[in-house]
C-alpha cells in the first residue's frame, strides 16, 4: 500500500497564508504581548521592588487597571496567537534546507528561535490563564516560571523581528487586494483578507467581552468566561486566602494590637475603635486580575505612626496572625504608609470586617496588589 | 541592517537572561519536566488546534461548493470559529467547576453559562445567515425584473 504524501508548503491552497496577513495579525498579537509584558512587570516590581524603583501610591486604582489589563490582554492573545499560527502554518512543512550552507544554517537558527517563541508564549498563556483559576497542575513554581518565560518570549520575539524585518516592512501597508470592496470573494467561497481580519478581531472581542467582567463591574453579568464574579463573597467581596487556609480562627479577650516604634503602643480592639476613624474608597485588586471597589473604615496608618512618635518617611513592616505563607508579613514603603488613604481597616462596606477579610484588622492601601493588603494584622513595626 | 543586528543582539541577551531565571531557583528534577511542558504546548498548537481549524475550514469550504451555498459560508465558518474559541477558553473553567480553592473562586454555573454562550453565538450566526440571504434574494429579484438594469 502506498502512503499518501506528507503535506508540503504547497499543500495549503488558501491565499490567506500570506506575509501581509502574518504582518497584520502579528501586529495585533505584538500589541497584546507588549501590554501584557509591561503590566506584568509592573505587578512583579510591586511585589519585589528593586531599590532603584519608586512606585507611587497614586492613582489609587492604578493597579486595578494594570492588572485587569494584564489578564485581559493575555486572554485576548489566545485567539490572536492561534490566528497567527494558522497564517504561517504552511511554513512548518517547508523542506529542511539541504545541502549544508551558510544560508541553511541561518534557516535552522531562525526556525529554532521560532520554536522557542511559540513554545514559551503558548505555555505562558496557558499557565497564566490557569493561575487565574488557582489551578496548578504542573510540577514547577508558577510565579518564577511565568516571570522567566516573559523574558524568553521578549528575547525570542526580538530575534524573530530582526529576521523578518524586511518582510514586515514590505507588507506593513495595505495593498490593493484589501481596498477592493467585498462584492464576490476571489475564489467565490474563500475568505477575503478583510473578512479574515474582521473575523479574528471579532474572536478577540468575543473572548475579551466575556471575561473582562471580573474587573469591569458593568460587564460582570456577562463575564461567563471569567473565573471570578467581583460581587460574590463575604460582604460582597471575593476572597483569595480564607481564614481557614491561613490557620486563623479569630481572637480572644487577650488580643492586643501593638506598634513597635520609638513610643510603643498597645491597643485592645475597643481602643482601636475609639481612635479617630477615617474612610477610604479603595478597590481590592488581585494579581489574578479580578478587582472590586470597596468602602473601608479604620485608623489611618500615618495617624498611628504620629501617635507612636515615628519619624515621617518611616517604612512599616506589617505582621499578620497568619501561621505561615509568603504573605504573612508585608512592608509598606514610606509613601504608602504616609498616604491618607492607607488604613488599618476595621470595617468593610458598613460592617465589621468578616473573618475571611481579615478580622479584626487589616491593611488597605491605594495602588497595591491584593496579596500585599495583609489581613489579620496584629503588629506594625516601624523600620 | 544595523537595526536588525541590534534587535537580534538584544533579543539573544534578554532570552539568555530569561533562561538563567528559568533554571535558577530550581531543583534538578524540575529542570527535566519543564521542557516537557514547553514541548507539550507546541504539540497542542501545531498538531492539534491549528490542524483542527484547517480541517474544519477545508470541510466547510468543500461543503460550500454546492449551488448557492457560497452566500452562506461566511456565517457558517464564523459561527464554527467562535464556538470553537470560546469553548477552548471555557474548558479549564468547566473542568474545575466546583473545585475552587474557596467558594468565591469559580462561583458561576459554568456549564449553564457555556451552553447559553454557545447558543447565543449560534443564534447570532443564524440571524446573520438569514439577513445575508434575504439581502441577496432581494437584490437578485430586483436585478431580474429589470428595473435597475439587471443582466
Amino acid at each position: 500500500m502506498k502512503l499518501p504524501a506528507p503535506p508540503s508548503e504547497k499543500s495549503f491552497a488558501s491565499p490567506l497564508h500570506h506575509p501581509r496577513v502574518a504582518t497584520v495579525v502579528g501586529r495585533w498579537l505584538g500589541v497584546a504581548v507588549v501590554v501584557c509584558l509591561l503590566t506584568g512587570l509592573y505587578s512583579h516590581f510591586q511585589q519585589d521592588t528593586p531599590g532603584w524603583l519608586h512606585i507611587p501610591s497614586r492613582p489609587a486604582s492604578l493597579y486595578r487597571v494594570t492588572q485587569g489589563l494584564h489578564v485581559l490582554s493575555g486572554t485576548i492573545a489566545v485567539p490572536l496567537l492561534l490566528a497567527k499560527l494558522w497564517t504561517v502554518y504552511p511554513k512548518l512543512f517547508a523542506k529542511p534546507p539541504w545541502p549544508p550552507s551558510r544560508q541553511a544554517l541561518a534557516t535552522i537558527v531562525e526556525r529554532l528561535s521560532i520554536l522557542v517563541l511559540v513554545s514559551a508564549l503558548a505555555l505562558e498563556l496557558f499557565i497564566g490563564f490557569l493561575n487565574t483559576l488557582q489551578w496548578y497542575p504542573w510540577p514547577f513554581p508558577f510565579r518564577q516560571t511565568h516571570y522567566a518565560l516573559a523574558w524568553i518570549i521578549i528575547g525570542a520575539l526580538l530575534v524573530h523581528l530582526a529576521v523578518k524585518l524586511p518582510l514586515i516592512r514590505a507588507h506593513w501597508r495595505r495593498t490593493s487586494v484589501e481596498r477592493k470592496p467585498d462584492s464576490l470573494p476571489p475564489a467565490i467561497t474563500g475568505l477575503t483578507r478583510r473578512g479574515l481580519f474582521r473575523t479574528i478581531a471579532g474572536a478577540a472581542a468575543l473572548v475579551g467581552i466575556t471575561s473582562a467582567g471580573q474587573s469591569v463591574t458593568a460587564l460582570g453579568p456577562i463575564a461567563v468566561l471569567a473565573p471570578r464574579k467581583p460581587n460574590v463573597g463575604p460582604q460582597g467581596l471575593p476572597v483569595n486566602r480564607t481564614a481557614e487556609a491561613a490557620g486563623v480562627t479569630g481572637i480572644d479577650a487577650n488580643w492586643r494590637f501593638t506598634v513597635m516604634a520609638p513610643r510603643p503602643l498597645t491597643y485592645t480592639l475597643d481602643e482601636l475603635r475609639q481612635l479617630p476613624q477615617s474612610r477610604s474608597d479603595v478597590p481590592i485588586a488581585c494579581v489574578e486580575g479580578w478587582s472590586q471597589a470597596a468602602r473601608w473604615e479604620g485608623v489611618r496608618i500615618r495617624d498611628l505612626l504620629a501617635l507612636a512618635g515615628a519619624p515621617t518617611n518611616s517604612r512599616v513592616r506589617v505582621v499578620s496572625m497568619e501561621k505561615a505563607g509568603f504573605y504573612a508579613t508585608s512592608e509598606l514603603p514610606a509613601e504608602f504608609a504616609a498616604d491618607p488613604l492607607t488604613l488599618l481597616a476595621l470595617r468593610l462596606n458598613g460592617d465589621e470586617l468578616a473573618l475571611d477579610h481579615g478580622f479584626p484588622a487589616r491593611i488597605i492601601a491605594p495602588n497595591r496588589p491584593g496579596v500585599l493588603q495583609t489581613k489579620w494584622v496584629h503588629r506594625l513595626e516601624v523600620i | 541592517m544595523k537595526a536588525r543586528l541590534a534587535l537580534a543582539v538584544a533579543g539573544v541577551a534578554l532570552g539568555l537572561w530569561g533562561l538563567r531565571l528559568l533554571f535558577g531557583a530550581l531543583e534538578p528534577a524540575a529542570l527535566v519536566r519543564r521542557p516537557v511542558w514547553l514541548g507539550g504546548a507546541v504539540l497542542a498548537d501545531d498538531f492539534f488546534l491549528v490542524p483542527l481549524t484547517i480541517a474544519v475550514g477545508w470541510l466547510v469550504t468543500r461543503w460550500s461548493a454546492g449551488p448557492d451555498r457560497h452566500r452562506t459560508i461566511g456565517a457558517v465558518r464564523t459561527t464554527f470559529l467562535y464556538v470553537g474559541i470560546s469553548s477552548l477558553i471555557a474548558v479549564p473553567l468547566l473542568l474545575r467547576q466546583g473545585t475552587g480553592a474557596n467558594p468565591t473562586v469559580l462561583p458561576r454555573d459554568y456549564l449553564r453559562d457555556w451552553l447559553l454562550l454557545e447558543a447565543t453565538i449560534v443564534a447570532a450566526g443564524v440571524v446573520w445567515f438569514v439577513v445575508q440571504r434575504s439581502r441577496f434574494t432581494f437584490r437578485r429579484s430586483r436585478a431580474s425584473s429589470g428595473d435597475i438594469g439587471g443582466r
